[in-house]
């Protein structure tokens, strides 16, 4: 409403940020795992009597920490920044949200970021040139900032969908910021948390099973053999607390969004939001059979591991990972902060005014009346530009979630009824539960008809239709 | 080459073990297994399809019972195939896996029989595997043709009416085998009553037989190499024993079909369409599936060239020729050196593959 739309085509702006956020997550979770897979590595190598094998183990960590480096310093960084642009771009209101509440929480993490930099860059540089012991310590506290920028990420990440009722209760006052800590230590911060470092530690075995797999067996056996296995290990924790961790993350998720978990347990039809069961199902299956394939790919066959099994490995996380991070953001419909802002960006305690006084009276970005007349500047309709602000974030005509697909075989009169069934918003609508309510004039309900029945029937259609039956 | 030796299980579980040896002679299977060596180089990933295609065939037959449970054959079988995927509980995942298990099957084992052909693997003493293997692809094909109008929905009905206009074609006896399949003049309940015998019953029956004879076939003579590693010395071709290196990666490649099926179900959940209505009118660039596309687009291609009834005569006739040369190719490429009968059966290989592969493009670009 109080800002200009970004308009992603087919895909929609949110899968913007969804696609870097999953590239970025696979990267980053492996910086916050693999910060404790080295150190750990070389202290293990340190501690080892054959000195053939400590040295083989060395060498091998040190193209394993600069495979390291160069993925997570670049790729990672690089990620982490576009999802600032592509959260700016695309949800401002909410981003202005997390930001007025957590901008120093985030500054600190940025602190961490740029120690977990430069410790990395000094961690492979310094390799045989600084004391081991020395350059262990560095290796540490790598680790320790890293996991540092994850415990600070999932407090503002799990605050959108629990954002806890204290902090609900100063929501818009202006005091949001004295309840920093309630909003952090959300009901969901640590199931969470324990979630994703188990996350991080399958993703650092995972990754390192990328580097082991290009040790040549033939040469190498016995280290590429200890390698491989020692790597797998690291996803054992994960297999066996995840179970009990959704548990935990499921019971403290408010029973309003527990329960678009089971709107796709019997049905997938159109307009149902069956979406959160579904990628629940992708997550189970791959989480349950990742350890299977690691086990019987790389821990019974160390040596013939090759880079197209690791590779078929991190796609399974790669999958299990995507779904994951999907279902989270799923299962926070219909807001974007939990009870606070809809996904739309209009915020809850608002609704009654703008049904009052219209959706585009604020909307100066969007319908900026400073034509003449009062017309708006902008060359699109009243119609599309409601469409614009209060289903553009989810929806696409054309392409993802197509409207054009959803609302298909419904006449103006349908669309209009559909509406006004999402204005009134009861309890008992088949949408409340994942849907935000159209919020507006009835004008702007008619307006917003208007548009997407002129999509929907195309006005060449519209007037087959008007021929067909004056000739019957 | 990773050498395992196998550890009988200690203690309790070692008595169990030497109970159930004693009756059904567990260490001659294992032995057996053991012996059985797979060649591994360059090529060896494709060995791994027929164990992917066998893995979803048993992914079939475990959604397929599901299904059976509540599907009914006949004029109530949209309703039921509706109920399924729209009223029980996890009915759309059963009926979406057992669709993409179905098409993934189907390209797995024709994946399977084109590395069994350029490996050449067909050549003696393994041409009862080819001949089996290509019996046992029909079978699945008409698995897949049978299976797909069982919900009667309008793309079911409308791409079996047209996918049976293939056999009434056939000269003299066309329309009377058509007719039989049919159950009438029409595709209607009848025809789904025998499209589920077909499926459920006959096909089954036909088909688990000629799996064991063929899986049977391969723990006899193992896998076959490429001519160019068969040409090397004993002593620079290597191989991993079947039990339990091979059968172990075997295992992972199942669970990452396992997978890749559990995506494809969840994200691509299979849809159904409007109910079958034999009075309106085929929809728009109406075809048959993507396996069954490339005789489609032949068929018509040839049609354009010779309209009619000769066009349909020709067209059958160069499809059926083919076929039966790719399926008799043991008994031309024999040769254990590479040699011109070898090198025109490869060329036919990959004439095959760009045909099948330009055909089902070129039917899918004009059916838009």
């Amino acid at each position: 409403m109080n800002y200009p739309f970004w308009d992603i085509p087919i895909l929609g702006s949110g899968w913007v940020i969804g696609l870097i956020a999953i590239f970025h997550v696979m990267i980053s979770q492996f910086a916050v795992g693999g910060g404790f897979y080295l150190p750990l590595a070389e202290k293990k190598a340190l501690a080892m009597g054959d000195a053939k094998m400590r040295e083989a183990w060395l060498a091998q960590l040190v193209h394993h920490s600069k495979f390291f480096l160069i993925l997570t310093g670049v790729f990672g960084t690089v990620s982490g920044v576009g999802i600032w642009f592509a959260i700016g771009l695309t949800h401002p209101e909410a981003t202005s949200t997390l930001i007025h509440n957590f901008v120093f929480g985030w500054a600190i993490e940025w602190v961490f970021f740029v120690v977990e930099l430069t410790t990395a860059a000094v961690y492979y540089y310094t390799w045989n040139k600084i004391d081991a012991k020395l350059h262990l310590v560095v290796g540490w506290v790598y680790a320790g900032a890293s996991l540092c920028t994850l415990i600070i990420i999932n407090g503002i990440l799990t605050f959108m969908l629990t954002p806890g009722d204290t902090w609900i209760s100063v929501a818009g006052t202006g005091h949001e910021a004295s309840k920093f800590w309630n909003a952090f230590f959300n009901p969901t911060y640590w199931p969470s948390l324990c979630l994703r470092v188990c996350v991080c530690a399958s993703l650092a075995g995972i990754w390192a099973l990328i580097t082991a797999s290009r040790i040549d067996g033939d040469k190498q056996p016995a280290l590429k053999s200890s390698l491989v296995k020692w790597s797998v290990k690291w996803l054992v924790p994960s297999f066996v607390a995840m179970p009990f961790l959704m548990i935990w993350y499921y019971m403290m998720v408010p029973a309003s969004q527990q329960a678009l978990l089971a709107l796709g347990i019997d049905t997938i039809g159109s307009g149902t939001f069956s979406v959160v069961t579904r990628m629940a199902l992708v997550i189970i299956v791959t989480s349950a059979t990742i350890v299977g394939v690691a086990y019987y790919l790389a821990y019974r066959n160390p040596v013939d591991f090759n880079l197209s099994h690791a590779i078929a490995v991190l796609l399974l996380a790669l999958m299990a990972t995507g779904a994951g991070e999907y279902s989270r953001e799923m299962l926070r419909k219909p807001f974007v902060i939990g009870r606070w802002m809809y996904s739309n960006g209009v915020r809850v305690p608002y609704v009654a005014r703008i049904n009052q006084e219209g959706y585009l009276a604020h909307s100066n970005w969007v319908w900026g009346s400073t034509g003449v007349g009062g017309t708006s500047a902008t060359n699109y309709s009243r119609g599309e530009a409601i469409f614009r602000g209060e289903c553009g974030s989810c929806h696409t005509l054309n392409g993802y979630r197509p409207l054009t697909q959803l609302l298909e075989g419904r006449d103006r009169a349908n669309i209009g009824n559909f509406i006004s069934m999402l204005h009134d918003n009861k309890a008992d609508s088949p949408y409340h539960k994942f849907m935000p309510p159209m919020v507006g004039t009835k004008q702007d309900e008619d307006d917003l008809a208007e548009f997407l029945s002129a999509q929907v029937n195309p006005p060449a259609a519209q007037k087959g239709v008007q021929t067909a039956m004056v000739q019957k | 080459m990773s050498t395992n030796i196998i550890s009988k299980p200690a203690g309790k579980v070692n008595e169990v073990y030497d109970w159930v040896d004693e009756r059904l002679g567990l260490s001659e299977l294992m032995a057996f297994a053991r012996h059985k060596t797979v060649p591994v180089h360059s090529q060896s990933f494709w060995y791994y399809w027929g164990g992917i295609s066998l893995f979803l065939f048993l992914v079939q037959c475990f959604t397929g019972v599901l299904l059976l449970v509540y599907y009914r054959p006949g004029a109530e079988a949209y309703e039921s195939v509706r109920q399924i995927t729209f009223v029980m509980h996890f009915g759309w995942l059963i009926r979406s896996a057992h669709a993409w298990s179905a098409n993934l099957m189907i390209f797995a084992i024709l994946v399977h029989m084109f590395s069994v052909y350029f490996m050449k693997a067909y050549r003696k003493p393994r041409e009862f595997g080819w001949l089996s293997g290509m019996a046992l692809l029909g079978i699945a094909s008409v698995f897949g043709f049978s299976g797909y109008l069982l919900p009667m929905d309008e793309l079911s009905y409308f791409a079996t009416k047209v996918g049976l206009e293939i056999p009434s074609a056939i000269p003299w006896i066309g329309p009377a085998i058509a007719s039989m399949l049919r159950g009438g003049p029409e595709v209607g309940e009848f025809t789904v009553q025998r499209f589920f015998a077909l499926h459920v019953v006959v096909l089954p029956a036909l088909f688990v037989p000629l799996l064991a004879f063929h899986l049977w076939l391969v723990q006899r003579y193992g896998n076959a190499a490429p001519p160019s590693v068969e040409s090397l010395p004993a002593s620079e071709r290597k191989s991993m024993p079947f039990f339990p290196n091979f059968l172990r990666k075997d295992l992972a490649m199942w669970l990452i079909s396992l997978n890749v099926l559990a995506l494809l179900a969840s994200v691509f959940p299979w849809a159904l369409g409007k109910q079958a209505d034999s009075l309106v009118p085929a929809p728009a660039g109406i075809h048959p599936e993507w396996y069954f596309m490339s005789p489609f687009e032949m068929l018509k291609v040839l049609g354009n060239i010779l309209p009619g009834e000769a066009g349909e005569i020709a067209g059958l006739l160069l499809f059926t020729l083919g076929i039966a040369l790719w399926i008799l190719i043991p008994f031309y490429d024999t040769g254990k050196a590479s040699g011109q009968k070898a090198r025109a059966a490869h060329y036919f290989g990959l004439l095959a593959v760009v045909l099948l592969l330009s055909t089902t493009v070129i039917g899918y670009w004009a059916t838009r």
